[in-house]
């Protein structure tokens, strides 16, 4: 073999003849990037992303089609090679159109993959829609019901009609899996030795106590209650989460194995140097914000005068309360919608809120709002408390004071502070008052030790917190969700927790911890003003499915849930309304790799605005977006059957085409191939409709279940299914070649007909039921044996498979050669 | 697999899928190659576009016979004949390999004197191949360096398949293919592990590794590795199995990973015989047609659920790995092996009954273990391990720890030491047209489907690709039964009958049909035969006597697509 040496990057290297610079590079791992090369067929019009300096050229070379000589002397990542990549890119991202993530994505705080369980409906698979949800959310059941859905603001299919029903969807798939009693099997790390506190059993604490536990720490969850759930539990009343969804939720996230101790409630049964004396090597903060901020008037000191959080408190836990015919609800936050609920559900007869300023600037969720004043909750906005001390009516049990209120001149932010109208006061009779002004995690200091002396809060009652690193002022302690954010949502404090069982993790392993999401994002327009209405041409309108829900006439009379939830029907219908905006190339794209790892910054460089080709579904297999196409020809190339065109009416002015056609001939035996060769969306397998985002992908190299061939495989899998399978052009025998049924045919695996339970047929002529495996085996057993006695080993026989391993064939003969006693044992295909 | 054994001494693909662009003339006889073998078809048309001779010999016009240099349309079941007439030829003009013959072969004289008669005339009588088309097919084979022969079930399922793998086999020899790079006889597996069940023993005849069950040396040996006594009465092979039901011999069954009842020809009768049981028990992935009938019934993995190796065409023996658990209840077929085998036979594993593992239930003696005492009792396998496969495949025969497997089989010898070039005597097949059933036909797959459909008929890309089966009918017929393409029609042999569209087209010829095998809906093999060879006990799934028949009556309920 005749040899050239050559330096790349200034590294002798010695390589066969005739190969080109790229080859030579790829064979001493020196990775050049390019967008358009198909190993052994080099593009006639390369994309300029694989050029490089060679010592002694001015102009840079393409590296796909120079071929290494003696003495070359290359570098592949000068600044000049560098600047000429950048400037490549970003001319070909200019008229790349598409969104990397969809919007609903983008918004989801939790960063869910919200169209990828969508998608997961879509196809019926509720399981894995659950998985993917609990990849970031382990408490999808009550999130399901109590979101403020972020997501559905900016659900693009508002432009067409309404947005999908994103939430419900959650909760349906939650639901199912519920009542089909679906163990999610979700695995954990390998223990580590590291033994994790998380105080507080509320959404943040649980939270942390899963995603730590799923690294393989030893976690324990110290909660004062006498039950997990926290907010869930005690916050929220039983209408919108029911108990034993709570309950149901609590156990899935301990059968990860997590240990709990109940009724421990911090600074009086332990401290944080107990905790540190214990062993912990960090401790988690997840206590959530439970103290009302006082109602500070005149005469709150009376009877009937309740906070927000311990009247909830009280209604969850079921006690007898007297609570009069008319109730105040002093505050517009969320929670006071839920007193206010609560109270109607008790038997007050007229639940007023009072609020200062308009109803749209309340703090509480608009929907929230809605529902309460549906189910007769009235407000009284532009109005303040100012005391309780007057003596009441004789039908009432108390008197409040209130003064009523105007909008003041705009301060420096523009937000118009309200003033009293003097001399307005009115009084309102009532029997109760509930005052729902805000939470805080700790009122004035944190007591128990000195550890917790040290724990700074802020103003606000919350306990201080790195928003980078969840480090609080106490070395080895962190805190997440409302103790340290103040009052959100449920999904806020799972992302708060998550991110702070990141950092524990990355602490207490003294690694890196994992990097969040690149924001890096091609989109087809990030506001609606900004989205071209053509995206939507040929789609009809098809509104949502409405949630069933009890009237508010009969949900008023007790506490039980009021919406009632999705059926199979409407949610694998809702599920088919989303447009699915978001690229299923997510995970393959080469163009987004190298734009994020070249540094282009496509909001400055530019990126594709409007549509020019409606999405192509007229093939078997493949979907096709041209507006994504590059036009680097990889799918023509790639092609082993020569039936695939790729080509245009004119370049423009950059090169880059005009009037694209991307054609599938007649002899397209739909091998795919050519989309695993894409290098954007372009080209889309249709039965991969669920992106892979961040989430962890596994690869798994195994042989073809169909003809002898033995084609090598790689299985891409996520959680427990088979999203796509692809092959390596390194491995023989088929070096990166698939037929039809290689890459498309393996969808059997999920299919609802799958056999699950084994059957028996008690008696000829009865149906086959399902049973145990136990009495499957001994029916076999004895009806085996009963022959074997009565006839002898030979009229037994087993019927080998061919599509079973070699294996389970040896184990098959060998339990009827050396149990049964008889040669009796074939297969089909023996010929 | 027994045509190879009498010839040769060993049943296997000799050669390699990479070796076939090595190639300078292929002979593909009796495989539909680019549907059934997309990625060996794709690989011979490569070598076609390097310069290499392609020789096709199958009734119907397949995709191959458009690459083809030559392309004989025999008429179905007459292989035989055919290559026996290409020997004729070659030997008749001292085309053979003399050295090699010498060196390799024994037999020789007798065998040569078997071929006086077969002439390329007489043979063109049979086969309707021109003698002409014969005389250029043998004289390209034997001309070339490098010759290659490759076949399925188009050679094999007949009355006569073991004559006609043997007859293969003489012109390998006679023209010394065996044993070189780019040649071979290559019979290509067409399923992902025929070779492994066959190297495995699931044969009624030979213990795992080929070793004769008549062979008291095997026996004890076996004795020996499993601790119990084994049988030397010869088992029953699977198609004889439904004969043994009726006749009281046979009472119980365990089908493992089969659907007999729509894979067998003639199988209305499979279905009968299987129904007589006193106990049926089907291990499946679904609920196939002869799981429906069974009185037990155990939910199986997939390929995808389960660890383990299958064995390629080219005996390569490659792993599978489990990338998902099965659903529900579902086990992998080796842990329900060792669930029904502690429940029957007790305590092999110290009464271990149960699993420990909470995802997958896998149940011990594991993959890796049976993997191991396979491959101890099997020279072969013996240097085979989970490690030395785990980036890539080894071929076997691998002796030893050291050795790099043999992708090319017989580079020194034969296992049997010469090879023993046996007289073949054509005969034709079982059932021939008459005037009641006056077509010919012949079964196959296509390229979106496979074998029963329980697998690909739910991928819904491969089901949409080719939702519906049809009878391909040459014009010819077509019009002189007053057909019109996609008319849904009538088929019957003496067998069976079933309703399906038309497909016209020249692709097959005149007087014979041609019907895919993966519907249930209109299951070819209700009509096919399941006459016998002798010696292998295959059935002639690949030729029978059939009649097609316009429906009249306006009341078609079948929808076509």
């Amino acid at each position: 073999m005749k040899t050239v040496t050559l330096t790349i990057d200034g590294r002798e290297i010695v390589a066969e003849k005739d190969l080109t610079i790229l080859e030579v590079a790829k064979r001493s791992d020196i990775t050049i990037p390019t967008l358009c090369h198909v190993q052994g067929k080099p593009s006639d019009s390369p994309c300029e992303l694989c050029v490089v300096e060679v010592a002694g050229n001015e102009e840079l070379m393409c590296s796909c089609v120079t071929l290494a000589r003696e003495g070359m002397e290359i570098q592949t990542a000068s600044e000049a090679v560098i600047a000429h990549r950048q400037e490549r890119l970003a001319v070909i991202s200019e008229t790349h159109f598409g969104d990397c993530k969809a919007p609903c994505n983008l918004t989801c705080p939790g960063q869910i993959n919200v169209q990828g369980y969508i998608a997961h409906v879509a196809k019926g698979e509720y399981e894995e829609a659950l998985r993917l949800v609990m990849e970031r959310n382990p408490v999808p059941f009550s999130v399901g019901r109590v979101c403020p859905r972020f997501c559905e603001t900016r659900c693009r299919r508002i432009l067409v009609d309404e947005p999908v029903s994103i939430n419900h969807l959650k909760r349906f798939v939650a639901d199912w899996c519920m009542s089909h009693e679906i163990d999610l099997k979700i695995p954990k790390d390998k223990p580590t030795g590291k033994r994790i506190a998380v105080i507080g059993g509320g959404p943040a604490g649980l939270t942390a106590a899963w995603f730590l536990t799923r690294k393989g720490h030893d976690v324990t969850i110290f909660e004062a209650a006498s039950k997990l759930g926290g907010a869930l539990r005690y916050g929220f009343p039983d209408y919108k989460i029911p108990r034993e969804i709570v309950d149901y939720e609590v156990n899935t996230i301990l059968r990860m194995g997590i240990n709990i101790r109940l009724s421990q409630q911090w600074g009086r049964d332990f401290t944080l140097q107990d905790l540190k004396d214990m062993g912990y090597d960090a401790t988690f903060i997840g206590i959530g914000a439970t103290v009302d901020v006082p109602f500070d008037v005149p005469c709150t000191d009376k009877e009937n005068v309740y906070t927000a959080t311990n009247f909830l408190r009280m209604v969850n836990e079921g006690r007898e309360l007297d609570l009069g015919r008319r109730a105040a609800v002093i505050g517009g936050n969320n929670i006071g919608m839920e007193v206010a609920r609560s109270l109607i559900r008790q038997g007050v007869e007229q639940v007023t809120v009072i609020y200062p300023r308009a109803r749209l600037e309340m703090p509480a969720n608009q929907r929230n709002i809605r529902e309460a004043e549906n189910e007769g909750v009235q407000f009284l906005l532009m109005a303040s408390p100012v005391g309780l001390c007057g003596t009441p009516e004789a039908s009432n049990r108390l008197k409040l004071d209130l003064l009523r209120m105007k909008l003041g001149e705009p301060d420096k932010r523009g937000k118009r502070p309200v003033i009293p109208i003097p001399e307005s006061t009115n009084s309102l009779g009532i029997d109760t008052v509930v005052s729902s002004l805000g939470q805080m995690a700790v009122n004035g200091v944190m007591k128990g030790g000195e550890l917790e002396e040290q724990l700074k809060l802020s103003p606000a009652g919350m306990f201080v917190a790195n928003p980078r690193s969840s480090q609080t002022s106490v070395e080895g302690v962190f805190a997440g969700g409302d103790a340290s954010t103040g009052t959100k949502s449920v999904i806020q404090a799972v992302v708060s927790a998550r991110r702070a069982a990141n950092n524990i993790n990355a602490y207490v392993m003294g690694v890196e911890k994992d990097p969040a999401d690149n924001r890096f994002n091609f989109h087809r327009g990030r506001t609606f003003d900004d989205v071209s209405l053509k995206n939507f041409d040929g789609i009809n309108v098809n509104l949502r499915e409405k949630m069933p829900e009890r009237p508010p006439e009969v949900s008023t009379q007790d506490f039980d849930e009021v919406k009632l939830g999705f059926t199979e029907k409407m949610a694998r219908r809702e599920a088919e309304r989303c447009l699915s905006c978001g690229c299923t190339a997510f995970d393959r794209c080469d163009l987004k790799k190298l734009d994020i790892e070249l540094g282009i910054n496509i909001n400055k460089t530019g990126m594709g605005t409007v549509p020019v080709y409606p999405i192509d579904h007229s093939h078997r297999a493949i979907i096709v977006d041209r507006n994504k196409c590059i036009y680097c020809g990889r799918c023509e190339r790639s092609c082993e059957y020569d039936a695939l065109e790729v080509k245009c009416e004119s370049l423009d002015e950059k090169d880059r085409p005009v009037g694209l056609v991307i054609d599938f001939k007649d002899n397209c035996v739909s091998c795919g191939k050519c989309v695993d060769n894409c290098s954007t969306g372009a080209l889309n397998k249709r039965n991969r409709i669920v992106p892979i985002q961040a989430e962890e992908v596994r690869e798994i190299r195994t042989t073809c279940p169909y003809c002898g061939t033995g084609c090598q495989m790689i299985l891409k899998v996520k959680g427990h299914t088979l999203m796509e399978v692809t092959a390596d052009p390194e491995v023989a025998p088929n070096y990166g070649d698939l037929c039809v049924k290689g890459r498309f045919g393996h969808n059997f695996i999920q299919h609802p007909d799958r056999l699950t339970r084994p059957l028996i047929r008690r008696q000829k002529g009865m149906p086959l039921e399902p049973v145990k495996w136990d009495e499957a085996l001994d029916f076999i057993a004895q009806s085996f044996a009963k022959i074997l006695g009565e006839k002898g080993p030979d009229a037994l026989a087993g019927l080998s498979s061919a599509r079973c391993t070699g294996e389970e064939n040896y184990a098959f003969q060998k339990f009827f050669r050396s149990g049964i006693g008889t040669n009796n044992i074939d297969h089909c295909a023996r010929y | 697999m027994t045509g190879l054994v009498t010839v040769l001494g060993s049943g296997a693909m000799t050669n390699t899928i990479n070796g076939i662009v090595d190639s300078d003339v292929m002979l593909v006889i009796g495989s539909n190659t680019t549907e059934t073998h997309p990625i060996i078809g794709l690989r011979m048309l490569k070598a076609v576009n390097n310069g290499s001779k392609l020789i096709v010999a199958d009734p119907r016009r397949i995709q191959l016979c458009d690459s083809s240099e030559l392309w004989l349309q025999q008429r179905p079941g007459t292989d035989g004949a055919l290559i026996n007439a290409m020997c004729h030829v070659i030997l008749r003009d001292g085309l053979e390999d003399k050295e090699y013959i010498a060196e390799r072969a024994e037999n020789f004289e007798a065998f040569k004197a078997s071929l006086t008669d077969c002439t390329p005339e007489w043979a063109e009588q049979i086969s309707n191949v021109p003698a002409a088309d014969i005389e250029q097919a043998a004289r390209t084979f034997a001309a070339a360096e490098r010759a290659g022969i490759y076949y399925t079930m188009g050679i094999t399922q007949h009355t006569s398949g073991t004559d006609n793998v043997c007859a293969l086999a003489n012109l390998a020899v006679i023209t010394g293919n065996l044993g070189k790079a780019g040649a071979g006889l290559n019979p290509l597996r067409g399923q992902n592990n025929v070779q492994g069940a066959s190297d495995m023993g699931c044969m009624p005849t030979f213990f795992p590794g080929y070793q004769r069950c008549d062979d008291e040396a095997a026996r004890k040996k076996f004795a020996e590795i499993w601790g119990t006594p084994v049988s030397d009465k010869p088992g029953l092979m699977a198609t004889e199995m439904p004969d043994a039901i009726t006749n009281g011999k046979l009472a119980g069954l365990w089908i493992m990973g089969e659907n007999p009842i729509i894979s067998d020809p003639n199988s209305d009768h499979a279905r009968k015989a299987f129904e007589q049981l006193e106990c049926l028990v089907v291990q499946d992935i679904f609920l196939t047609e002869t799981a429906e009938i069974a009185d037990v019934v155990l939910p199986a993995a997939s390929f995808a659920e389960k660890d383990g190796t299958f064995t390629n065409t080219e005996r390569k023996v490659q792993r599978v790995r489990r990338a998902v658990p099965p659903p529900g209840e579902a086990r992998d077929d080796l842990s329900i092996i060792n669930m029904v085998s502690n429940r029957m036979l007790g305590n092999n594993r110290g009464g271990y009954q149960g699993s420990r593992d909470p995802i997958y239930h896998t149940v011990p003696p594991f993959a890796a273990e049976i993997f191991t005492e396979s491959a101890s009792c099997w020279p072969a396998l013996t240097g085979i391990s989970y490690e030395r496969i785990d980036e890539e495949g080894l071929c076997w025969p691998c002796p030893d720890a050291d050795h790099p497997g043999t992708p090319i089989l017989h580079m020194g010898g034969f296992p049997r030491g010469k090879a023993w070039l046996s007289a073949i005597t054509w005969t034709g097949p079982a059932e021939l047209p008459d005037e009641e059933y006056p077509l010919i036909l012949t079964t196959g797959r296509v390229l979106y489907q496979y074998h029963t459909g329980t697998m690909t008929r739910r991928s819904e890309v491969l089901e949409e690709s080719a939702p519906s089966a049809y009878v391909e009918m040459h014009p010819e017929d077509a019009k002189s039964l007053g057909l019109e393409d996609k008319e849904v029609v009538r088929a019957s042999s003496r067998r069976g009958m079933i309703q399906l569209p038309v497909r016209v087209t020249d692709r097959t010829n005149k007087g014979l049909v041609f019907i895919p095998f993966h519907y249930r809906e209109a299951s070819v093999n209700l009509l096919t035969n399941d006459a016998l060879d002798p010696q292998c006990k295959i059935a002639e799934a690949k030729v029978c006597a059939i009649k097609i028949e316009k429906i009249e009556s306006e009341s078609v309920e079948i929808t076509l697509n």
